[in-house]
């Protein structure tokens, strides 16, 4: 097989310009349809977990509306650190703020329960327009 | 040949590409959550984690399989165009990454990437060079093997060879040989960086300088780590991926000015010119998405809106791996041999144990950002 089969077998588009071209566009193509999705079409946002860890105190109530950068919730999570080489573990107590505003339509765990990073914690209804 | 429109172009695709999807579902939705379930030595999780059997390493490996066992060697007529969407693939999941950094972050990790690929690029080119006096080896053969080794295996020994007049053979063997070794680095690399307890930054380093495709520097960061986030091995191993891609052209002009410099005979070239037509231009892509990302017009960090993004990049990521692993032809790595096995097995070792000795001696466990 020469050198420019081998390459023509690597690729679906005439050359490699026009494949880099194509990813450039795919990827704007998903950004795009993304960001469409969240700021027009999702009609509620679930907050995830964005780590493992046990809910120390919920700052919110259902019904509240919620402003952006206001402390949603109170959380420990074990944290990895490396001192002189090592790794450890510790315990740290960090609090999660809102990203977006909204108004809280429910909350789904009690201060004093384990979650997984992805559980959902709150459901806050979404202001069209906003990126949550 | 019979020349098909665009849509029967796109129906084409559709059969390979539904196999890897379907492929990549299983292994990601059922196979994996399976695996992580099951307890060993009395440990849930240990396949996953200690084992580091995640579902991008499982996507490689059944890709594998499909070439080198149910396909028997090459990939059949109905599903070949649908692999073919695998660079594709790769390169859209790289232009997306560049989200997970800010311009700020990029200045301040990207001097260091800079220096450290440059250093090893052409370091490794002039190893190269030495080695093929030594062993008396064709001027052409030497360019390729210079650019395989030293920026990145396919692209950087196809953009060479016609500056440096090599034969078709020899610029396959040094694709196969250099794809070769990246693929053994791709199973070796993770559990050595688990065993010396590498950080996620380290591991990123150490990937991102030794190995030698941009394809297999993903794998094997995910492989590593399969989170895609600010602060993990694939955030920080595709920065010293960019600085290597970008560096492609520059070491095209270096080898073809060094071939054409020994036979004496005069060339025009210009840098410009080889910029132009070299330069890989969806790197361009990836510092839009940063440009996007530090004005924060892809949602705030921890927002469900970059939440998804990744989601949809992991996605991506997955069907370039399975046809990463389709691509892997046993029977094209066997016929590698001879000198270019011994200076690109030579070059290859070379690179990734001192890139290691390097980040172990100078780079600290946690990054500036």
């Amino acid at each position: 097989m020469s050198a420019e089969e081998k390459k023509k077998a690597l690729t679906v588009f005439k050359t490699d310009r026009h494949e880099d071209v194509a990813a450039c566009c795919f990827a704007g193509l998903a950004v795009v349809i993304v960001l469409c999705y969240m700021a027009f079409f999702l009609p509620s946002v679930t907050i995830k977990a964005p780590v493992d860890g046990k809910l120390t105190e919920i700052k919110v109530k259902v019904g509240d509306t919620i402003a952006e950068g206001q402390p949603l919730y109170v959380y420990e999570t074990k944290k990895k650190k490396f001192v002189q080489g090592q790794m450890q573990e510790t315990s740290v107590s960090e609090t999660f703020k809102s990203k977006t505003p909204g108004k809280v339509l429910s909350v789904k765990l009690a201060p004093g329960e384990a979650f997984k990073k992805g559980n959902g914690l709150l459901v806050v209804e979404h202001v069209k327009g906003t990126l949550p | 040949m019979e020349e098909r429109g665009f849509l029967g172009k796109l129906a084409a695709i559709v059969p390979g590409l539904a196999m890897m999807v379907v492929t990549l579902y299983l292994l990601k939705q059922v196979v994996e959550p399976w695996l992580a379930g099951v307890a060993v030595f009395g440990q849930k999780g240990y396949i996953t984690k200690s084992i580091g059997l995640n579902y991008v390493l499982m996507s490689i490996l059944v890709g594998m399989a499909y070439r080198n066992l149910l396909f028997r060697g090459s990939i059949p007529g109905w599903a070949a165009e649908g692999f073919r969407t695998t660079r594709l693939f790769i390169k859209t999941g790289v232009i997306m990454l560049g989200s997970l950094y800010t311009i700020q972050s990029l200045a301040k990790v990207g001097g260091l990437a800079i220096a450290l690929i440059v250093a090893f690029v052409f370091g490794t080119i002039f190893f190269v060079m030495w080695m093929g006096k030594k062993l008396g080896m064709d001027r052409s053969m030497v360019g390729v093997m210079g650019a395989a080794c030293g920026v990145c295996g396919v692209s950087a020994a196809i953009a060479t060879s016609p500056g440096v007049k090599a034969k078709p053979a020899e610029v396959a063997l040094a694709i196969a040989t250099i794809l070769g070794f990246g693929i053994m680095s791709m199973f070796i690399t993770p559990p050595i960086g688990r065993a010396l307890g590498l950080s996620d930054y380290q591991f990123g380093a150490w990937v991102g300088t030794g190995i030698l495709n941009s394809g297999q520097v993903l794998a094997t960061c995910l492989s590593f780590n399969p989170a895609i986030a600010p602060g993990t091995a694939v955030a920080y191993g595709e920065i010293w991926n960019v600085v290597r891609v970008i560096s492609i052209p520059f070491v095209v002009f270096f080898i073809t000015l060094w071939y054409w410099r020994g036979e004496a005979q005069e060339e025009h070239m210009s840098l410009w010119g080889i910029l132009k037509s070299k330069f890989p231009i969806f790197v361009l892509g990836f510092f839009g998405m940063t440009a996007l990302s530090s004005f924060d017009m892809l949602g705030k960090e921890g927002s469900e809106t970059l939440h998804m993004l990744r989601d949809w990049m992991a996605w991506i990521f997955g069907i370039g791996m399975v046809g990463l692993g389709a691509y892997i032809d046993f029977g094209e790595i066997k016929k590698a041999g001879g000198a270019p096995l011994k200076i690109g097995v030579a070059a290859g070792t070379l690179k990734l144990v001192l890139s290691l000795v390097i980040i172990l001696l100078f780079i600290g466990k946690e990054a500036s950002f």
